[in-house]
């Protein structure tokens, strides 16, 4: 980022922040998780602040509904800012992002996982229809460093192995 | 008549009075068709009752009675059976039925049939026929039956001798002039002793040889009745002989009628053949007898030992005329001053020596090894050619890889075929005429003697040995080198189709098929093989091939150009395609000389076609053939079925359907393993999806919350 566009972001940000200097301080007590979180899980991407993020601004947007409806005002954001219970609504939001973040792996490693044992199952049962055309004959074993050698001796001149990379590609 | 059809049913009530008597002489034969006490040559079939025995039919005209046998008119290789002729009733005739361990001269049969010959037995049909006393088929000859019977009843018997005044007009001019009709049509009895010379009429004047065919020539032959060279042969190596062989052997019989007996009768070939070559024929078979002096002439003619001073028709017919011949004297033996000592005899002359040489084989070797025999034939002889011939002989052969042993025996076998070019060729016990090799081995074969012997032949050369010893260039020697070549190649072949079976069917023009299977049924060609295998197909052992080693052996012999590739294709060592080979084989002769249905054979062939159907890969393919195959059998065509087995595109199709079915395996198989193998990747690549799920959610949320947020707010 230049230093110029870095100016014409301040010449934008400071008066809008200047005019919603009550919005500034609710948010700048209420989204101090998400800083964390920001912190937290530097160096392995921003996918934890953003969901902390975005669960900590869902928490706090009933509150600064409130400050921009009743009164946009230093004192009203005093008074939110003051709330215990605004307190456990920022903070048990942007604990429910933490909650997303932290179990959404494990639930999406458990559905591919289920995936795989599905899609093991059928091309199983499609190697025990090739026995049953074909016979025993057409069995084989994959053996990961021979198959890579074989492919790549036989890939200019086999047939079969012409015909073995369609199979792969569903093809055939 | 050949592969004449055969009815057998039980014998008809006699249709023809018994034959009466034969004259004196000769035991009265032919009993009557009641009497059948008379132990069967063979396994006699039982008579069917209330009848009169069983019989065959031949040619809708020759009824053969299988248990009316004629003991006198036997042959030492057929047996006599009385035949009534429906056509000419009354007609005298009887069959000789030949024993299947000996085969007989169908070429001179086919040459014969029909011929009246004079001074020769009028054969008046032949063929091939099931003989039911011994349950397979047999080749049998309808001659016409000498009423007068045998002139003299065996060899070893005696009888009233012919009167010396009937012996030129009576015997020797009738004769002589059958053999010349004979020799006109390229044919040598090689069957003439007194025991096979009959008389046609009750009065016992009309004299005529008996048959020849029954045998290959001259195995029936007594050793006194040869030439020293033919006597000294195993008799079924003979060869077909020539028109001078005959006349010595008529030569030989006539001295014997002359006498009234053998003149050796009791005295063992091997001394036979000796006095003959000391003393000459005619002095060893005359011996201190006394001979009508108008026939010695004669008999020095015809018992000359040189085949080209022996007297032919045309000296006889001088000598009939009262032109009174001396026989040229054979040239004498080149006698040595200084005699050669071997097996405690003294020699001077090379024939005798050559023979006492292969009669003491071992010691043979010795005096041929040190040199000695050498020397003598040089300086004794002064033979030089001779000589350099067996040092030549000893060297080359002993110069040649293998055991000493073998290598002694061809040197002695040599150094013989030197000494004595007209001899047969001599191996130990195997004593066989070039020309007669090929008969030799159907008959070894056929009596299922050892074949080393025929194989080391080939194999030694020793037939080339033989032509390059003789002095005299004959023009079938090329003919040998060509056969001989052709010989050896199929013995080094190990497959069907060639061997020691093609060697024997390719010498041999007219020998049936030999295969177990089809050994009964007599198969002369080709297009009999078929039908012979769907008559055996019920019985055989349907595991086999019906294409085996004799009948492919056969087939390649006798139809080369129509069977050479399916043969060779049945020789693939797949075994698909090997028994593909074999039902096309089977099927290019159904197609090219039928019969078209071949139920039974369809059966037994379509029954062995596993190894073509489990070479399908397509389990569908296979199941469509077995459920197709017996359909197609029970039409009765092979080549139908072998149209439908070797379809090239099924199998091409079959061929990359499995390929494909192949590489369809594999690539599951790889994805199974990237899929049972790929948990870490999943692992990073379910955290990194999970988070970026997570985010989306809880940006959704936020969202919802906010827009909630503010339409309660406007609201």
């Amino acid at each position: 980022m230049n230093k110029s566009r870095l100016f014409l972001y301040a010449i934008i940000a400071i008066p809008i922040g200047l005019l919603m200097i009550p919005t500034m301080i609710v948010l700048m007590v209420a989204m101090i998780p998400t800083g964390v979180a920001f912190l937290m899980e530097r160096g392995k991407g921003y996918y934890g602040g953003l969901t902390v993020g975005a669960m900590n601004l869902a928490g706090t947007s009933p509150y600064l509904a409130d400050l921009w409806f009743k009164g946009h005002n230093i004192p009203a954001a005093v008074g939110i800012i003051t709330n215990v219970f605004a307190w456990m609504m920022f903070y048990g939001a942007a604990l429910f992002g933490w909650a997303i973040y932290s179990t959404t792996p494990s639930i999406v490693s458990a559905f591919m996982t289920m995936t795989a044992g599905n899609r093991i199952t059928g091309m199983r049962a499609q190697q025990r229809e090739l026995v049953q055309k074909w016979g025993p004959d057409v069995e084989s074993v994959y053996e990961p460093d021979k198959g890579a050698n074989e492919n790549n001796e036989s890939s200019q001149t086999s047939t079969a192995a012409k015909m073995a990379k369609a199979a792969g590609n569903g093809k055939h | 008549m050949a592969e004449a059809a055969a009815d057998l049913r039980p014998s008809p009530e006699p249709v023809r009075p018994a034959p009466k008597p034969v004259l004196a002489g000769v035991p009265a034969a032919d009993p009557p068709a009641a009497d059948t006490t008379e132990p069967a040559p063979a396994a006699a079939p039982q008579p069917t009752p209330g009848s009169g025995g069983s019989f065959i039919v031949v040619r809708d005209r020759f009824t053969i009675f299988c248990d009316r046998p004629i003991p006198s008119l036997d042959m030492p290789n057929a047996l006599a059976f009385e035949v009534a002729d429906r056509k000419q009733e009354g007609r005298p005739l009887y069959a000789l039925v030949c024993k299947p361990e000996m085969p007989a001269r169908i070429s001179v049969m086919r040459a014969l049939k029909g011929l009246e010959i004079p001074a020769v037995l009028h054969m008046v049909d032949w063929g091939v026929a099931e003989w039911p006393p011994v349950d397979r088929k047999c080749v049998i000859v309808i001659y016409h039956r000498p009423l007068g019977g045998r002139v003299m009843e065996s060899m070893s018997g005696q009888f009233k001798r012919i009167p010396d005044h009937l012996f030129a007009r009576s015997v020797i001019k009738p004769i002589a002039d059958g053999l010349v009709e004979l020799g006109q049509k390229g044919i040598a009895h090689r069957a003439i002793r007194p025991d096979n010379l009959y008389y046609m009429d009750e009065q016992r004047t009309k004299m005529v040889l008996g048959d020849c065919v029954t045998a290959v020539p001259g195995n029936d032959q007594p050793v006194v009745l040869e030439t020293i060279e033919s006597g000294s042969c195993t008799p079924s190596a003979r060869g077909s002989g020539t028109y001078a062989d005959d006349m010595y052997a008529f030569g030989a019989s006539v001295l014997m009628l002359a006498i009234g007996r053998n003149p050796m009768q009791g005295v063992p070939d091997i001394e036979i053949i000796r006095r003959k070559i000391q003393t000459g024929s005619y002095g060893a078979l005359v011996g201190d007898e006394r001979m009508p002096v108008s026939l010695i002439e004669c008999l020095r003619g015809m018992l000359t030992d040189d085949p080209d001073q022996r007297w032919a028709a045309t000296n006889i017919d001088l000598w009939l005329n009262g032109k009174r011949l001396t026989p040229i004297q054979a040239k004498g033996e080149s006698q040595a001053q200084r005699p050669f000592r071997f097996a405690e005899q003294e020699f001077h002359s090379i024939r005798p020596l050559s023979y006492a040489m292969y009669q003491h084989w071992d010691k043979a070797s010795q005096v041929i090894n040190d040199g000695s025999l050498e020397v003598w034939i040089r300086r004794g002889h002064e033979l030089n050619d001779l000589a350099d011939g067996i040092a030549t002989a000893i060297k080359s052969t002993g110069a040649m890889a293998g055991n000493k042993a073998d290598a002694d025996d061809v040197i002695v076998a040599r150094v013989l075929m030197m000494l004595d070019q007209r001899m047969p060729i001599r191996w130990r016990d195997f004593r066989v005429f070039v020309e007669g090799f090929g008969q030799a081995l159907a008959v070894a074969m056929l009596r299922k003697q050892k074949l080393q012997p025929f194989t080391d032949f080939i194999n030694r050369e020793l037939w080339r040995h033989w032509v390059l010893a003789q002095t005299k260039h004959l023009p079938d020697n090329q003919q040998y080198e060509n056969v001989f070549k052709d010989l050896k190649n199929y013995l080094r072949d190990p497959n069907s189709g060639a061997g020691i079976e093609r060697c024997v069917y390719e010498l041999n023009e007219w020998q049936p098929c030999m295969s177990p299977l089809i050994e009964a049924q007599y198969v002369m060609e080709v297009k009999g093989v078929l039908p012979a295998l769907e008559s055996v197909s019920k019985t055989a052992n349907t595991k086999l091939w019906p294409v085996d080693r004799h009948v492919a052996a056969f087939l390649r012999a006798r139809y080369a150009k129509g069977t050479g590739t399916q043969i060779d294709s049945m020789n693939d060592s797949r075994p698909d395609r090997a028994t593909i080979g074999m039902l096309s084989v089977l099927a290019i002769v159904q197609r090219r000389l039928g019969p078209e249905l071949l139920h039974g054979l369809a059966m037994w062939v379509g029954g062995l076609m596993w190894p073509v159907i489990n070479s399908y890969q397509n389990r569908n393919k296979s199941k469509e053939l077995e459920k197709e195959i017996p359909k197609l059998i029970r039409k009765g065509s092979l080549a139908e079925l072998f149209i439908y087995l070797d379809n090239p595109e099924e199998r091409q199709k079959d061929a990359e359907g499995f390929a494909w079915a192949k590489a369809e395996y594999a690539a599951a198989e790889k994805q199974i393993y990237d899929l049972e193998h790929g948990q870490m990747d999943r692992q990073d690549s379910a955290i990194k999806t999970g988070r970026q799920a997570g985010t989306v959610v809880a940006t959704v949320i936020m969202f919802l919350t906010i827009l909630v947020t503010l339409v309660a707010k406007l609201l």
